[in-house]
């Protein structure tokens, strides 16, 4: 990336204030990157932005509570700083964050998809319109765009809403390749059966790992989560499906108006469970009643924390 | 736990349509029930008793009783498994009675429902843990919101009784709606002669701090401890030296400011003193019409006081005052007749309310007692009262009856006839409701005595005809129309809720009616209790009423504040909320939604945590289901008792 | 006790202990015959109902849901009932997305003094849940069990 060096003379400068740096580096093979700690000067040359720079590093940051720490968000995850900072889980004067103009990134469901059981990747090139992955067998070349997380194919945050340092230039509001929601419109005009049916299908293969929650920047319970907790009680601990859709909808319940759609939770699940669209599905109708969106203001007051004494977009229901 | 089951009849009550037997041997089978009976009347000594000897002879850790709804016998059967050394909270109630027997008659679904409710209630009960009240001090001093007759009487009886009063007023001067009347019914005494001394006695009592012309800003606490920030808006006079000579109002210059006192007959001085008997008997400038105020220029008052308090640069002053009950009498408005097109909504002069017609009549009023039409100052020979204006009319939404007006015409009429021997008064009127002690004989005076001609009828139209009015109305008794040239017309208009009764209600979180009227706690066994601990009514802020029983209620609000205040500590209501320390993560949500500010931030290790002030805590559990760790649970009603009640609903 | 078949279904109620509580007793108190799905369980406050609660007993086997509260402006706690409209609205709307019909889950505002109101609204959401019939229940631990009856059943 153009700024990558930018961005990383910005942190070398504030580094010394700082006792990490949370950014990405390169994994176990050139087709991911993982979260990398920035501790020292020499950790950061491995720092690497790209569009494999799935991570929403946010989810961090109420672990490092006390600390000072640097974080380099995308527009999405900038969000989720955000919303941390409104429900006063993070301290501002701790976080120093870095910017960036994000073009997008990859969803890696999609690429498994189209390599098909390719064995290890060797190379991975991606220019601004293409990935070519050269595996054992063959080089692939796909589409960027096609490639590209269906929340970055409906951004409209590309760059950092909050940061301390932004380095390259902000794209503004860009062209979102899909509409918002497109998916769910389509998901909810299938009959009463099919949806019911579809959810336990889905979430039969929930082997309730919690790694939707592990990723989640606003799962904050931490060693508390209802999931597993007995006081209060909600879920048993017994492999049904039922208590799996259930902690799908406390989950989705306990983000709404909070929830910024990074889709964290849907990234890191192992067996590839659309949890994301229950959280969209709450987004949409906190957005259409409230005009509220989540993770813009850090001042905001979220819709199910007040309330008018007439609410304007509520009709109940005549008897 | 050991739990014991009682199903009762009520009598044929529940035993009717409900196999009571069967509900107690359904629940012999239900997890931890080790005993399960059905008995006759549960609630009553036998029945009670039976509990006691169950509770002793199986060891039993909780009671369900199944039978009326909890909302009646709660408190009862709590004292009685107390009585066997349980705690009261290890008891639960299943309502078979309002929420089954009463509803239906099919035997079979009532039996199977009063078995799930009884699960239900089991379940919830194995959840329930001992819960103990906190003592806690009181404050022995009182607020009296309201400083009309109800209010005085109430203030007189709590001072009498040895408590520290606060009395607050709205107007610059107490005395409230009576205070402008002339004379009562149905004894036809001077009302200021009666009602002025207590006044006084108010005024002068050690007891008793009187707060005039000033607002209740905010209320925060809980009963026993509440704290009231009072606003007293801006007399532009120093009270505390200001003798009420009543210089100022002499010399002052603009004489065109509306007057209150007077409803408006006739017009007073900028600075004034809204009557000769008022307490406190102190002057206040109306800065609408003060021309120093508006324009910079006059000054007479300031000149001329002799004892120099004038201060045109006064601000509205805030105290705060510290009590331990509420008593809330803030009396009752007129409805705004001019609403009615038929009455002329307010174009004509000489069709006034009944409470201006008040004013005229009193000696000490701005006519000097002469009844004179406002139009050309003339005596009036035929004076037309129309009743029920506001009152008992669904098409102005105001269906009640206000209750009085019917006495008051009666009075007036009378009254007209002793001022002006050669009048002639009618009435038009609906029913005349006239149940009180010597009413009735009252009103049939007015008609035998006095000659005040009863039509029994509406008035459809009011229209000026040369100086005078012509009154055109039905007569249903004579089946015929009815024409009346009135030289006045007075409009018996009804009560409604004060004007700023609402808001008031929301800052002493009461409930009131879709009127405005401020709710009782029960409207037969409350009746000047609210459901808020610690606040009571008085007089007819909780509905219309007349001179006598607002003065009863006056006297037993006092008497209930008398009652509370017996105690030197309370016992707060272990139902409170209770954070978990390991699960709160300190977001302040909970902080965020607690209508009554009871959830602070405290510092723990080094971490934000919520904790809850539990004489605050009022238990409705707002902040239990905005917490999303669960770490906040409202005592009795946890997600784990209510989930359990769910699951034992539905079970797949 | 099961679901008597073919007669009932499962609603179960969440009253808030100061209004619509008092006003089912009410309805009791007037003798105003109701349906006999209902069961209700009693909160303090319309404001203490998560609505997670809801699709726990829907997830349960619950038929209908009904909440009811006090009319709004006259909460017991003041300010209850706003946080509960806001929270059971979105849950309503929510609801389909899983495959229960939001009809099946309704909030109302019944004051103590409604035993009238409270006939009426028992006996019509006891109306709407019977025309829709039973929700769907979650039979076994896996989806196949389910799925397998929703099919023949189809």
């Amino acid at each position: 990336m153009k700024f990558q060096e930018e961005l990383k003379d910005s942190i070398r400068k504030a580094l010394p204030d700082l006792d990490v740096v949370l950014g990405w580096c390169g994994s176990f093979d050139p087709l991911h990157a993982t979260p990398h700690f920035i501790r020292r000067e020499e950790d950061i040359d491995k720092l690497e932005i790209s569009p494999l720079s799935v991570h929403n590093l946010a989810t961090y940051l109420p672990g490092l509570r006390g600390k000072k720490v640097g974080i380099v968000v995308k527009g999405c995850d900038s969000r989720s700083v955000v919303e941390l900072l409104q429900e006063n889980l993070i301290n501002r004067e701790d976080i120093t964050i870095f910017g960036f103009p994000c073009t997008g990134v990859v969803d890696q469901a999609k690429i498994k998809k189209a390599l098909g059981h390719a064995g290890n990747v060797r190379t991975c090139d991606i220019s601004d319109s293409a990935i070519v992955i050269q595996t054992e067998d063959k080089a692939h070349s796909l589409t960027l765009t096609q490639m590209l997380a269906d929340k970055c194919r409906t951004c409209r945050y590309p760059d950092a809403i909050i940061s301390d340092y932004f380095v390259g230039d902000k794209i503004g509001e860009p062209a979102p390749l899909e509409t918002d929601y497109a998916a769910l419109e389509a998901f909810e005009s299938l009959s009463v059966p099919e949806r019911f049916g579809y959810w336990l299908k889905e979430l039969d293969r929930c082997i309730r790992c919690y790694a939707c929650r592990s990723a989640c920047p606003l799962c904050v319970c931490r060693d508390h989560c209802a999931a597993e907790s007995r006081d209060p009680h909600w879920l048993s601990q017994e492999n049904n499906v039922r208590d799996k859709v259930m902690f799908q909808v406390i989950h989705a319940y306990h983000m709404a108006g909070r929830c910024t759609e990074c889709g964290e939770c849907q990234r890191a699940c192992p067996v590839d469970i659309p949890v994301l669209m229950l959280k969209q599905k709450m987004n949409r109708e906190i957005r259409d009643i409230f005009q509220y969106e989540a993770g813009v203001d850090p001042e905001a007051t979220p819709p199910l924390l007040s309330f008018n004494m007439e609410e304007e977009n509520i009709t109940e229901k005549e008897w | 736990m050991k739990i014991g089951v009682f199903v009762c009849h009520c009598g044929s009550n529940i035993e009717a349509t409900v196999d009571t037997a069967a509900v107690a041997a359904a629940s012999r089978e239900f997890p931890d029930v080790v005993f399960a009976t059905d008995t006759m009347y549960t609630c009553s000594e036998p029945g009670q008793d039976e509990i006691v000897a169950a509770i002793k002879e199986h060891n039993l850790g909780g009671v369900v009783v199944a039978s009326c709804t909890p909302r009646m016998h709660e408190q009862t059967f709590r004292r009685t498994v107390e009585r066997a050394g349980l705690n009261r909270y290890l008891f639960e109630m299943a309502n078979i009675r309002e929420h089954v027997s009463w509803i239906g008659k099919d035997r079979e679904s009532n039996t199977n429902k009063s078995v799930d409710l009884v699960r239900m209630a089991t379940e919830k009960l194995m959840r329930n843990r001992p819960l103990y009240s906190k003592k806690f001090d009181i404050n022995k001093r009182v607020l009296v919101i309201g400083g009309g007759v109800a209010g005085i009487q109430a203030a007189l009886d709590c001072a009498d009784g040895g408590l520290e009063v606060v009395m607050v007023e709205k107007a610059p001067t107490i005395g409230g709606k009576m205070a402008k009347l002339d004379k009562t019914f149905p004894t036809v005494d001077c009302s200021s002669c009666i009602l002025g001394p207590r006044m006084v006695d108010v005024a002068q009592h050690p007891n008793i701090t009187l707060y005039a012309y000033s607002e209740i800003e905010e209320i925060n606490g809980y009963v026993g401890n509440f704290e009231i920030k009072v606003k007293k808006k801006a007399t532009y006079v120093d009270w505390d030296s200001c003798t009420g000579c009543g210089i100022c109002m002499e010399k002052c210059p603009s004489k065109k400011a509306t007057d209150t006192f007077n409803e408006g007959i006739g017009k007073t001085t900028a600075i004034n003193i809204p009557f000769p008997q008022a307490i406190p008997k102190k002057a206040k400038i109306d800065p609408d019409f003060c021309t120093k105020i508006q324009k910079g220029k006059c000054g007479v008052c300031a000149k001329l006081c002799p004892s120099g308090c004038i201060n045109y640069e006064m601000q509205d002053e805030f105290v705060t005052e510290k009590v331990g009950a509420i008593v809330t009498a803030t009396g009752f408005d007129l409805f705004d007749w001019s609403i009615y097109g038929e009455y002329g909504a307010g174009r004509y002069p000489d069709v006034i309310t009944s409470l201006q017609y008040e004013r005229m009549l009193s000696a000490s009023g701005p006519t000097g007692g002469h009844i004179k039409r406002p139009s050309d100052g003339k005596e009036p020979k035929n004076v037309v009262f129309i009743q029920c204006v506001g009152s008992r009319d669904k098409s102005v939404g105001r269906p009640y009856c206000s209750g009085f007006c019917c006495m008051y015409t009666a009075k007036q009429a009378i009254l007209t006839k002793d001022h002006l021997p050669d009048s002639q008064s009618y009435v038009f009127y609906m029913d005349i409701r006239a149940i009180g002690k010597l009413y009735d004989e009252f009103t049939r005076r007015a008609m035998e005595e006095y000659d005040t001609k009863y039509i029994r009828g509406r008035v459809s139209m009011i229209y000026p005809q040369g100086d005078r009015l012509l009154v055109r109305g039905a007569d249903t008794l004579m089946g015929a129309q009815v024409e009346v040239d009135a030289d006045l017309v007075v409009l018996a208009v009804g009560a409604e809720a004060a004007a700023g009764a609402g808001e008031l209600a929301e800052k002493l979180r009461i409930s009131y009616d879709s009127y405005g009227f401020y709710m009782e706690g029960h409207p037969k066994l409350k009746p000047v209790e609210t459901n808020t601990a610690g606040v009571y009514l008085a007089g007819a802020c909780q509905g219309p009423k007349d001179i006598p029983s607002s003065v009863g209620q006056g006297s037993a609000a006092a008497a209930k504040v008398l009652g509370l205040f017996s105690k030197d500590q309370l016992e707060s209501d272990p139902q409170v909320s209770v954070v978990d320390i390991k699960r709160c993560i300190g977001c302040g949500k909970c902080i965020q939604t607690c209508p009554f500010g009871a959830i602070k931030e405290m510092e723990f290790r080094g971490m934000a945590k919520a904790d809850v002030i539990e004489t605050i805590c009022q238990g409705c559990g707002i902040c239990t289901s905005t917490c999303p760790q669960g770490a906040v649970q409202l005592q009795h009603f946890t997600d784990n008792q209510i989930l359990s009640e769910v699951n034992a609903l539905c079970r797949f | 006790m099961p679901v008597l078949k073919g007669k009932e279904l499962r609603i179960v109620g969440f009253l808030c202990n100061w209004c619509s509580y008092g006003g089912a007793d009410t309805a009791g108190v007037g003798r105003f015959n109701q349906p006999t799905d209902l069961r209700i369980i009693r909160v303090p406050c319309s404001g203490r109902i998560d609505p997670l609660f809801v699709v726990k007993a829907l997830m349960n086997g619950a038929d209908g849901v009904l909440v009811s509260g006090c009319h709004p402006r006259d909460c017991h706690y003041a300010e209850g009932n706003f946080y509960a409209r806001r929270r059971l609205e979105i849950m309503q709307r929510f609801l389909p997305v899983l495959g229960y019909e939001a009809e099946r889950f309704e909030y109302t505002w019944v004051s103590a003094s409604e035993g009238q109101r409270w006939q009426q609204v028992v006996a019509s959401f006891t109306d709407q849940i019977h025309k829709l019939g039973p929700a769907p229940k979650i039979i076994g631990p896996q989806a196949a069990d389910t799925l397998n009856q929703m099919a023949a059943a189809l």
